[in-house]
């Protein structure tokens, strides 16, 4: 069943190649507006070890932004959460801060930690990091406080009660909150190499755009999707985990 | 029957309360939740805590377990004064079970253990027969989100014996139960509390579970909240659903009844 599935996956693909790539050479798409299968594929030929090295280049990128900002945004949502004051006073705030258009920080970041990678890390970090912290501090307030009377009655101390307690009741929240935030932490690493780099998929798209080799700009397009896929695909790894471990509804 | 007697704790008493007081707020807007409580537990009692909403005996027990620092007096358990939750002394039952949902029934009661990192080997056997003690065992492997509310409360009393207490404490552990089961588990509280032998202060609302469980029953005035009476309830134990209609049953019942009703007005 599953393979036969697979097969018409395949079948269908390969048929939407086909009439991309006739289109093409009928002569209905101009090269620099649409590339064909031909074109990325002869530009994978071409350059494929420069993508592949420039694709490393951005996975690290996400990947240590991840890193930072699903564990200091967490972790801060949670404290924030547990504590009524903080969470009053961060909460609007950081709402504020996943409505500014955070680009127009990037050239003060470039400024200050240069083209290399770590701009590009601390952009991603920036970018996903408020939603996380918010959605984590929205999911931890709303638990009942019950939970944490009853674990500070077994003589749980408060970071047990925070990460012990707390955070896997707010999980749930805590996990939209992190499929936002990584979706924006992948826009904004590919982002800031399309605006000011030497390395990564980002900037390849972008000088190749400049000297119009389409080819290259959609084999670029392609490996960015890859990127998100795989950051995705991490994500739907935690949230399958959790579901295994909570029985079938999550009613206290 | 006399309650402000001695408030020095006496060889054989677990729990003392010294002229306990809450305050809430302060100034004009300040609300006396509890006055000049004073009252002491024998070991292995079954004490109960009744009267009417807003009488402060929530907010009582929760002093007695260390969750809420009194205003002014203080708790003795076992000698000590208490100045915060002590769970290797006192457990504490809540009216929902709080049970952990990702959990299984045996983890959450292993769960006292586990912040303790006491190890595997050890807190899983100890679980597992206290799961057995009320009828759960073969439950353990269950969620909180396939278990009647019985049963969660069943699970909470494991939890809480589990940490070995000298002193359980229950904040109306069956209220939100039909009557039925509140009977039920009303007996298999005391079938656990006489092979245990712990202590047990079990604050109600309800009359006839409170005379029903107790050895002695407190009952609580309102506005200020503070301890009106105390009987001792003589009825022998076992104790058997008969007994409730028993005419001794009912005179208590008619008395203390009578005592909340003239504290309303």
């Amino acid at each position: 069943m599953r393979v036969r599935r697979l097969t018409v996956r395949l079948a269908i693909l390969l048929l939407v190649l086909a009439v991309w790539e006739s289109a093409y050479r009928a002569g209905l798409l101009s090269p620099i507006i649409f590339a064909a299968p031909s074109l990325i594929l002869s530009a994978a030929v071409k350059d494929g070890w420069t993508f592949l090295s420039a694709f490393r280049v951005t996975m690290f990128e996400i990947a240590m932004a991840i890193l930072i900002a699903w564990s200091v945004g967490i972790a801060f949502g949670v404290v924030a959460g547990v504590w009524p004051i903080l969470a009053r006073i961060c909460a609007p705030i950081l709402s504020a801060l996943i409505a500014v258009p955070l680009v127009v920080l990037y050239p003060v970041l470039l400024a200050w930690l240069g083209l290399g990678p770590t701009s590009k890390i601390v952009f991603g970090t920036i970018s996903g990091i408020f939603p996380i912290a918010l959605n984590t501090l929205v999911g931890v307030q709303s638990i009942d406080r019950g939970y944490a009377v009853m674990a500070a009655a077994m003589g749980a101390s408060r970071r047990q009660i925070m990460f012990q307690v707390m955070a896997p009741l707010a999980l749930p929240a805590i996990v939209s909150g992190l499929r936002l935030g990584t979706a924006l932490i992948v826009i904004g690493v590919v982002l800031s190499e399309m605006l000011a780099s030497t390395d990564g998929i980002g900037f390849w798209i972008s000088y190749h755009r400049g000297i119009f080799n389409t080819g290259q700009v959609y084999l670029g397009i392609l490996l960015a999707l890859v990127a998100a896929g795989i950051a995705n695909a991490a994500l739907s790894l935690i949230e399958r985990a959790y579901s295994h471990r909570t029985g079938d509804d999550a009613n206290p | 029957m006399s309650i402000a007697a001695s408030a020095r704790p006496e060889k054989g008493d677990i729990i003392t309360a010294e002229h306990v007081s809450k305050v809430f707020g302060s100034g004009t807007q300040a609300l006396r939740a509890l006055v000049d409580v004073t009252f002491s537990v024998r070991e292995g009692q079954f004490v109960t805590i009744v009267g009417p909403s807003g009488c402060g005996k929530s907010t009582l027990l929760l002093i007695l377990a260390g969750l809420v620092p009194a205003s002014s007096g203080r708790v003795l358990v076992d000698g000590q004064p208490v100045s915060g939750p002590s769970p290797e002394k006192i457990s504490v039952m809540f009216q929902d079970a709080w049970l952990l949902p990702w959990k299984t029934a045996i983890e959450n009661v292993e769960f006292p253990l586990t912040l303790r990192k006491v190890p595997a080997a050890v807190r899983r056997p100890r679980a597992m027969s206290l799961l057995d003690l009320v009828g759960l065992a073969r439950s353990a492997d269950r969620y909180p989100g396939e278990l009647s509310g019985g049963m969660k409360q069943r699970v909470a009393i494991a939890r809480c014996l589990v940490q070995e207490p000298r002193v359980l404490l229950m904040d109306e552990p069956f209220a939100a139960l039909d009557e039925q089961n509140r009977t039920r588990m009303g007996n298999e509280l005391l079938r656990i509390w006489e092979r245990t032998g712990r202590t047990v202060v079990f604050v109600t609302h309800g009359l006839t579970e409170a005379i029903y469980l107790a050895d002695r029953v407190f009952v609580m005035g309102v506005r200020p909240g503070r301890i009106i009476e105390s009987f001792s309830v003589e009825l022998p134990r076992p104790r058997s659903i008969d007994m409730i209609g028993s005419e001794s049953f009912g005179r208590l019942r008619n008395r203390i009844w009578h005592l909340i009703g003239e504290e309303r007005g």
